[in-house]
């Protein structure tokens, strides 16, 4: 989009005069990973009529003195095509595995390597929610990062947080991550 | 750079968000885009295109902007940084500039842009009648039901009468151009009256792609975007623009939704699909529609006229849509109206404050 653009988006920037730092935050994952779930939990909001998304879902969430605008996007197979509409600028991303899935490990794991292919997440910080340890049958986050590659990672920052959305319990150790990791890449 | 120098710029770039060049492309995109955009929680995919689109069409906008001026975008951007940029009042003129990088804020903007326009659909409906239809107001209890329903039907009469307003539409087009060039009169298209309309009928599709230049070949040299500094009269100044904007998005508001609906229409329910004593009662609402459509742009041509006369002393704060008598309306079809109001300006408030 060339010069103006970047002229435009620096002068917006300065014209919101907020002196809050902003994080944009990609929620990615397979359908029902519970990723809307997630969103909500940060938000304090009620998880209880959630229903798959086909579309996308914002909020704002202030933590460590930061405003982070979370973005969560569909993640049905029909959907996925879209996700790369939405990484541009993209500071982080949080990508959610349903636990107990184990059939699906494959496909989500292919989806996250071709993320972490995408030229606008070159280097962005990863976070991996092992989600539903709340579920008998869930498995251990190590196991994930193990099925997931996760070592092989070496460009980029990446944590893999073992969590339910539905308790909430793991959730905030994993945006304890977040905030560090941003704060040491921003400064 | 001198302080002086910012402040001249900033009184031009605000100038500039007032005058027509950059009102009536905004205008006119929110319009056309703003009927997907409901107040739901979650986001349309169909959102991110149209907020990318809106951001293209600003860049533009703003290109065009500075190198008429002959200003580059260090001084845009440090004029725009100046402490006296950031005054509240000037805040609200760049409402639309921010959105471009705040899809929230985009998203507020077209949800009131779709609210008003709803709103004055049901104007237009109530000017026409006295009150709102029978088949508006009857069967259906719940009242996002019947608000929903209502604006199909609008939108099926629109679609119907479409031939007859682009015909319109290039007409008046046609009229401007001959009254705003030299251009010899080429009538082969008569003056007024439905022999007119019949003859343009064939250009509806000339209509549609001419309209968009609509703002630049027909008011060429209104209000220059530079502007001489007034230093005490800032933020009165700043309103003023406001109020401007305001009028003539509003003006422009009311033809514009009968465009999009029409187009919008398209993606929903076909006039062929609908029971037969419904499409006798769209046609019924077309005919009323047509008149109102007249009546709308008699009122909108004197506006103009009254405004060219004495443009500094006329903001025009009254909408032009505003029914001149309801004394037909009986009590019951009134507290209808008011329940339908009501909810309407919750809707919008509830839009505003987000
Ligand atoms: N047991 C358990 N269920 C969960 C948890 N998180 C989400 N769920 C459930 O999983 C289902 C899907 O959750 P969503 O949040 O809608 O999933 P999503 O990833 O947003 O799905 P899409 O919108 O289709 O992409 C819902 O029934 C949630 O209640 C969890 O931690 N534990
Ligand atoms: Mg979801």
């Amino acid at each position: 989009m060339g010069e103006a653009q970047k002229g435009l988006l620096s002068v917006i920037e300065k014209l919101k005069g907020s002196t809050e730092q902003e994080v944009r935050i990609v929620l990615l994952g397979l359908d029902n990973a519970g990723k809307t779930t997630l969103l909500k939990t940060l938000a304090s909001e009620d998880v209880n009529t959630i229903t798959p998304t086909q579309g996308f879902n914002i909020k704002s969430v202030a933590s460590h003195g930061m405003k982070l605008n979370v973005w969560d996007i569909g993640g049905q197979r029909k959907i996925r095509p879209f996700w790369k509409k939405y990484l541009e600028n993209t500071d982080l991303l949080i990508y959610v595995i349903d636990s107990a899935d184990k059939k699906r490990f494959e496909e989500t794991g292919l989806e996250l390597s071709e993320l972490i292919d995408e030229e606008n997440l070159k280097g962005v910080p990863v976070l991996i929610f092992a989600n539903k340890q709340d579920l008998a049958t869930a498995s251990p986050a190590s196991e994930i990062a193990e099925g997931l590659n996760l070592h092989t990672y070496r460009d980029r920052e990446w944590q893999i947080q073992a969590c339910s959305a539905v308790s909430g319990e793991g959730v905030q150790d994993g945006m304890n991550w977040i905030c560090n990791n941003i704060v040491n890449r921003k400064k | 750079m001198a302080e002086d120098d910012s402040e001249w710029i900033i009184e031009s770039i605000v100038g500039y968000l007032g005058s027509p060049e950059w009102v009536i492309p905004v205008t006119d995109f929110m319009e056309n885009k703003c009927t997907v955009f409901d107040d739901e929680d979650e986001n349309k995919l169909s959102y991110t295109d149209i907020h990318q689109q809106y951001k293209k069409l600003v860049e533009k906008l703003l290109e065009n902007y500075m190198q008429e001026v002959g200003i580059n975008e260090q001084q845009f951007l440090d004029a725009c940084t100046s402490p006296f940029a950031k005054s509240k009042s000037l805040q609200a003129v760049f409402q639309p500039v921010l959105a471009t990088d705040d899809f929230q804020m985009f998203r507020s903007l077209m949800v009131q842009k779709n609210t008003e326009l709803q709103l004055q659909a049901l104007r237009v409906i109530k000017e026409q009648n006295g009150a709102l239809p029978e088949c508006l107001t009857d069967g259906v209890d719940v009242m996002t039901e019947l608000q929903q329903q209502e604006m199909k039907i609008l939108e099926d009469v629109l679609k119907k009468s479409k031939e007859e307003y682009d015909e319109e539409m290039s007409r008046r087009l046609l009229i401007e151009k001959q009254m705003g060039s030299t251009s010899s009169s080429s009538s082969d298209k008569p003056n007024k009256g439905d022999e007119a309309r019949s003859a343009a009928l064939t250009s509806s599709k000339q209509s549609n792609t001419s309209k968009p230049t609509l703002g630049s070949s027909v008011q060429p040299n209104l209000l220059p975007a530079v502007r001489a500094p007034t230093k005490s009269s800032e933020s009165s100044d700043a309103n003023r623009h406001q109020a401007e904007e305001q009028s003539s998005s509003t003006e422009a508001a009311a033809e514009a939704y009968l465009e999009e609906a029409h187009r919008e229409a398209g993606f929903s329910k076909p006039y062929t699909e609908l029971s037969p004593s419904q499409q006798e009662q769209l046609q019924q609402r077309a005919a009323y529609l047509r008149q109102q459509r007249d009546k709308l742009h008699a009122l909108k041509r004197e506006k103009q006229k009254s405004r060219q006369a004495a443009e500094p002393e006329e903001p025009s704060h009254t909408p032009p849509l505003e029914p001149a008598t309801n004394l037909e309306i009986s009590a019951e079809e009134k507290k209808k109206l008011q329940k339908r109001k009501h909810l309407a300006d919750k809707l919008k408030e509830e839009v505003v404050k987000k």
